[in-house]
């Protein structure tokens, strides 16, 4: 299946912002909101990063796993308070990121 | 079935890291050295801000410190303003106890290094500290031999002292210290009491390297005027009462006792411990931050190492993954056997980097006498990372080798 362009170019924002959040999983701020909170955002980031992954290789599962992480990890971030600039940057990307796999959703692939 | 498809997928991520155990080894070492950085700041981090915030908790949250000079952090400290201030004075603790009835306790310290001597033995530069009589009020200690003052020892300037544990060792070797005659600073004291063994502190006040006497006694030893006395009234708050309306009272007081116009700077400072708290909470939050950034790059370019020796992996077991897919394995049986590779290769990595955390801080206990202990919540930490980052950097090669076609799988070399 061939992957729209923009898709292409939003993945590899996607992957960029992965680089930049994986070191805020294990920052102090975080350390301090609890024992087990950075390994659980830690897993809301593999999760978004598999997500690209599989929206790189137009898999549905890709497209579905992008929106539950999306929808988890913004009920922790209001759960925690934490509506920084980053909060409202990355809202706006995903809200656009998903509102371009709607539209091309039947051409996702099925498939593992 | 689940628990079989994880046993099997164990099985061959640990076959394959034995049969490569020098590529497995240099691979982990990224996350290795990446984990011991991140959690040895963390526990370095958390290990100092513990111990200062019990040294500060031992100061009292409730005193307050009137001093000459305000306690801030920071480079652009106006020390200028502050240079030309008065010292509290003896007077001033009795004035204050007249008119406040928001303290409960007032007491005042001057302080100074000094010789003392006892027979051949002798202690240079030894903290002295001459204190008013409800200063036990301010500062708890437990006495392990002899008693506090009496009042009358305290006003009247009795030539009588209280030494630390380790004064007392280093005076008396082999002697109780009690009712023997020091010289301080070539003055003679008796020794009343001895003060049990506190133990090292962060901020430097600990009594064991201490010797107390009353403050008329101190007058002879100590300059009050001086500033290198430091001298300083502390003033503890009732029970019912918070330190702001403390200082507010305490602030009329003094602006009245040194005839202070309305619209004159004070000239004095109210320092509080929780000025101290902010200033470390700033602190411990840079080096945390520094601590953080360091070891984050560290674990990153781990994770690249991983995510390359995966690729190599999955590049030489392409007919091996094909035979497994013609025999019937799923997709995901063979996205689960190389992610259970990565992660055990990370979570080994990250395993030796918490021991050597662990061996760091033995060794930082046994040569500084520090107290840093790797915390669990550290370790499930430093844990988490390490799986994390297996997955992250394993997922890509590993969801390659699960859309091989198995026909090209096993023809390809």
């Amino acid at each position: 299946m061939k992957r729209p362009g923009l898709i292409s170019v939003l993945c590899v924002l996607g992957y960029i912002s992965i680089v930049i959040s994986f070191p805020q999983v294990f920052s102090p701020q975080v350390k301090k909101l609890g024992v087990f909170m950075p390994a659980l955002s830690g897993l809301l980031v593999a999760a978004n990063f598999m997500a690209y992954v599989g929206i790189w290789y137009m898999k549905r599962w890709g497209a579905e796993l992008f929106l539950s992480s999306y929808f988890l990890k913004t009920i922790l971030d209001l759960l925690l308070a934490q509506m920084g600039l980053m909060f409202y940057s990355g809202q706006i990307f995903s809200i656009f990121f998903i509102i371009v796999l709607l539209r091309h959703y039947r051409r996702f692939d099925l498939n593992l | 079935m689940l628990w079989l498809l994880f046993k099997e997928s164990i099985l061959f991520a640990w076959q394959s890291l034995v049969s490569n155990k020098l590529r497995s080894t240099l691979s982990l070492l990224g996350i290795t050295i990446g984990i011991f950085a991140i959690i040895l700041v963390f526990t370095i981090v958390d290990s100092l801000e513990g111990n200062i915030r019990g040294s500060l908790q031992s100061l009292g949250n409730n005193v307050v410190y009137i001093q000459k000079w305000p306690w801030s952090f920071g480079a652009d400290y106006p020390w200028w303003k502050y240079i030309n201030r008065p010292t509290p004075q003896y007077f001033e603790l009795d004035e204050i106890a007249k008119r406040s009835k928001s303290t409960e306790a007032l007491a005042y310290r001057l302080g100074g290094r000094r010789t003392l001597k006892y027979k051949s033995n002798a202690i240079e530069n030894a903290v002295v500290a001459g204190v008013s009589y409800d200063f036990y009020k301010i500062k708890s200690f437990d006495l392990s031999a002899g008693r506090y003052f009496t009042r009358n020892e305290t006003e009247a300037g009795y030539h009588v002292a209280i030494i630390g544990t380790e004064i007392a060792k280093g005076l008396f070797p082999n002697e109780d210290p009690i009712g023997k005659e020091i010289k301080i600073a070539g003055q003679k004291a008796v020794v009343i009491g001895v003060i049990k063994k506190e133990g090292e502190s962060m901020l430097g006040v600990s009594f064991d390297y201490q010797v107390n006497i009353p403050f008329n006694f101190a007058r002879y030893i100590l300059d009050p005027r001086s500033m290198n006395a430091d001298p300083v009234i502390y003033a503890k708050a009732k029970p019912q009462v918070s330190n702001a309306e403390m200082i507010d009272e305490l602030t009329g007081i003094l602006r009245s006792i040194r005839k202070l116009k309305p619209l004159a700077e004070p000239n004095f400072a109210l320092n509080e411990i929780s000025l101290l708290s902010q200033g470390f909470d700033a602190l411990f939050s840079v080096i945390g931050i520094a601590g953080w950034i360091i070891g984050g790059f560290s674990i990153l370019v781990g994770g690249f190492g991983i995510a390359n020796i995966m690729f190599v992996s999955v590049r030489e077991r392409i007919n091996i993954i094909g035979i497994q897919k013609s025999l019937g394995a799923r997709n995901s049986f063979i996205l689960f056997q190389f992610l259970c590779e990565s992660s055990l290769l990370s979570l080994i990595g990250g395993g030796f980097g918490l021991i050597l955390t662990y061996f760091i801080t033995l060794l930082a206990k046994s040569a500084m006498e520090m107290e840093i202990v790797l915390s669990g919540a550290n370790i499930i930490l430093g844990l988490s990372i390490s799986v994390l980052i297996g997955i992250i950097s394993g997922f890509v090669p590993a969801y390659t080798a699960s859309q091989l076609d198995p026909v090209e799988a096993i023809r390809s070399n």
